[in-house]
């Protein structure tokens, strides 16, 4: 009897693991569901919201997971791309973090898809190269970010300041802020990748160009463009225009509400978390950052989150088939109306009236739309340099920048060889 | 008679039961059959134990062994590249700054947790009123490592807690970016992370003073010995099998310390406070070198191995 119960005991135990093992909370969703992985937990309503939306479109909803570790989450997708147990649809970044993964065979081809929102203008045909790997498309972005400098405007009623429109506009406020004992401007390496903000905005409104062959390997960190950048960064803490390396980066949308930092440097993804503070158009704004000389053309940073499909995903036919719709206005309306951003399709009205004076000032000036530091150039070299950047601002003295350029220059000759490869 | 204050850590405990005396065996012609016999029956009671370690930790680390001799990257096929990664990893001036940082953070995690809970564990023991005075040292035991760091971040950051009360009582020259430079980072952590570690020391060392024998004491008192003279001689040498347990648990904790770092300073500014866990964990998850990173957990692993299997030998008693 014993015996028995042993033998009865074992066998429940191994159906237990082989349950385990299925991979049931990575892999596909039911049949009118499509799972959805990602490592945005305050995505998990929006993604809920618009699955509603796109079940209507294309009878198939959105089944949201999330990782709530990036690194963890990244580890996950890897690993997933390779095993029965993806999800049907993965968040990811777009650029070199997209074609890591496209180039090792584990996204399906979007190109059908891509086209038909090109045709029926739903996405401007310029930005493919973001989400494309040797010619073809392999995502689908999830919003068109501006990256801007938020302000607030109490700050600036009370010193009399506008918005500036020049480089010494922007300085000369700055300095006018900081005699009124109040950091000009929010910076900080503690969250790691918070390091390149400063120069990736520095450098592209110094030389446009020059940042668009830097970040493909056409050109190298120890150029004088670069160098000037980190002068520039390296004159404006010397003026204590910043909050310290270490301050917090969660704290970044209470010290610009508090008005203890006046301005911030960031995507408008993040106005999503300044509107849920309880801000509004009265308490800040948003300006893109004045080139360093009038002569120098107009840019603008831009950053995109994407959703991909693997190949190996449960019901990929239906997941392509739902990408082939996500950029409907009818489905972006409910998106950017969750997430606050602005849509990836230019038909989708913004409601957000400091949004919309994003989108009136990037259709003024016809800038030059840049990619984000972050997804511009080969994620091991991306990653390197930001942990130099971020030693630099520790130490922001003239003396550190040819060391500090050398250091990525050389770790961006290295991870270039390694990314030619393959 | 009252007992002298202060004179000693030892509380009294209750005689111990005479021990019988162990029956003579059986020694006939079937002697080596039952050695057989008993062997075969131990080795069916370990078979499960040696199962379980040899599948949850031999076979990934013989996995983690062969990983660290390849170029995988998480998503390419692995290619055999022999011992490149070990060469590039010991080339590198960022994982000596690691190992360095591994080793200060040993040293500390061994002197600090220890002194300290054995100091505690003494004074708190000694004296009835202290029993709260135990629980706040305690108490933090029972705090995860990521809570700890969300607790410290808020003091150490150069627009925290400490700057500000010195701040406060104008002492602003004392003033530091306590997160910022090295080596005063990896001394905070350890600092704050002793904060945490140090509840588990004074449990155990208060165990190991309830166990050892008031008459050892009291004759240590006849012979004129007291304070520190008798902690000293008679109460410390009878704590040297907890002493063991303790300093061990400590090495093993130095060397995997992790959380704190990561949630304190992320391992930087740039890599300086790195110690080999968080350089293993930022290759393989951040940077997706999976061959190196593997080849970094070889070493501490190698590095734990090696300082466990030295200290437990040197210091566990002899067999027969």
């Amino acid at each position: 009897m014993i015996r028995r119960k042993s033998l009865v005991a074992a066998a429940a135990a191994v159906l237990m693991i082989s349950a385990c093992a299925s991979g049931s909370e990575t892999s596909g969703g039911s049949d009118d569901t499509l799972s959805l992985n990602g490592d945005r937990a305050d995505f998990v309503e929006a993604y809920e919201a618009v699955g509603a939306e796109l079940q209507e479109i294309t009878g198939y909803g959105i089944d949201p997971r999330n990782v709530p570790s990036t690194e963890n989450y990244q580890q996950v997708i890897r690993s997933s791309l390779q095993s029965n147990s993806a999800t049907d649809l993965i968040k990811w970044w777009s650029g070199y973090r997209l074609q890591d993964l496209a180039r090792s065979g584990g996204l399906v081809n979007l190109d059908a898809e891509w086209e038909a929102a090109v045709d029926n203008g739903w996405v401007n045909p310029d930005t493919a190269p973001s989400f494309s790997y040797d010619g073809h498309v392999y995502a689908m972005p999830m919003y068109k970010s501006y990256w801007v400098i938020f302000y607030n405007k109490k700050i600036y009623d009370d010193l009399g300041l506008s918005v500036p429109t020049t480089w010494d506009e922007f300085i000369g406020n700055a300095q006018a802020i900081k005699d009124a004992g109040i950091t000009p401007f929010f910076a900080t390496q503690e969250a790691g990748w918070t390091s390149f903000i400063w120069f990736g905005e520095i450098l592209s409104k110094l030389d446009p160009q020059f940042y668009t062959d830097l970040m493909n390997g056409e050109a190298s960190y120890t150029d004088e463009p670069a160098r000037q950048a980190m002068q520039i960064w390296a004159d404006m803490y010397a003026k204590g225009f910043f909050t310290s390396p270490d301050t917090a980066w969660d704290d970044e949308p209470a010290l610009l509400k508090s008005g203890e930092v006046a301005m911030v440097p960031m995507g408008t993804w993040r106005n999503a978390i300044f509107t849920e503070n309880g801000m509004t158009d009265d308490d800040y704004g948003a300006f893109v950052m004045p080139t360093i000389t009038p002569d120098v053309a107009p840019s603008v940073i831009i950053e995109s989150g994407v959703f991909a499909v693997p190949e190996k995903a449960p019901n990929k036919d239906a997941a392509v088939e739902a990408l082939g719709e996500w950029l409907n206005p009818d489905v972006q309306e409910v998106w950017v109306d969750e997430i606050n951003d602005i849509s990836a399709n230019p038909e989708v009205p913004i409601e957000n009236p400091v949004l919309t004076s994003v989108t009136e000032q990037v259709q003024q000036s016809e800038p030059m739309e840049l990619e984000r530091y972050w997804e511009a150039s080969p994620p091991a070299l991306v990653e390197g340099n930001v942990k130099d950047l971020a030693t630099f601002m520790v130490q922001p003295s003239p003396d550190n920048i040819d060391a500090t350029l050398q250091k990525m220059q050389e770790r961006a000759d290295e991870e270039w060889a390694k990314w030619e490869q393959g | 008679m009252t007992e002298p204050a202060g004179q000693t850590a030892v509380r009294p405990r209750a005689p111990e039961p005479e021990r019988k005396a162990p029956r003579a065996r059986n020694r006939g012609s079937n002697v080596r059959y039952d050695g057989f016999a008993a062997r075969a029956g131990s080795a069916v009671h370990l078979l499960p134990a040696v199962l379980l370690v040899g599948v949850l930790l031999l076979v990934p680390f013989g996995y983690t062994v062969y990983q660290s001799l390849t170029d995988y990257d998480g998503l390419s096929t692995a290619q055999f590249v022999g011992l490149d990664n070990y060469v590039a990893l010991f080339g590198e001036e960022r994982f000596h700054r690691s190992l360095l940082n591994t080793v200060i953070w040993m040293v500390g995690t061994l002197l600090l947790p220890v002194l300290l809970g054995l100091m505690i564990a003494v004074l708190t023991n000694a004296s009835g009123w202290a029993t709260w005075v135990r629980y706040a040292f305690v108490l933090p035991y029972a705090i995860s490592g990521t809570a700890t760091a969300v607790i410290w971040g808020f003091m150490l950051r150069s627009d925290g807690a400490i700057n500000q009360v010195l701040g406060a009582f104008g002492l602003d020259e004392l003033q530091r970016e306590w997160l910022l430079s090295w080596p005063m980072n990896t001394i905070v952590m350890i600092l704050a992370n002793t904060w945490q570690a140090v509840g588990i020391a004074v449990i155990l060392f208060l165990v190991g003073l309830q166990t050892v024998p008031r008459e050892t004491v009291e004759a240590g008192m006849l012979d004129g010995a007291s304070g520190f003279r008798l902690f000293r001689s008679i109460v410390f040498p009878q704590l040297r099998p907890v002493t063991v347990v303790v300093v061990g648990i400590s090495i093993a904790n130095s060397l995997r310390v992790f959380d704190v770092i990561w949630l304190l300073t992320n391992g930087g500014p740039g890599w300086v406070s790195e110690t080999l866990a968080v350089t293993m964990y930022r290759m393989t998850f951040v940077l997706s070198e999976y061959g190196h990173g593997s080849a970094v957990a070889v070493v501490l692993a190698v590095i734990v191995v090696s300082v466990s299997w030295v200290y437990l030998r040197q210091q566990m008693p002899k067999r027969g």
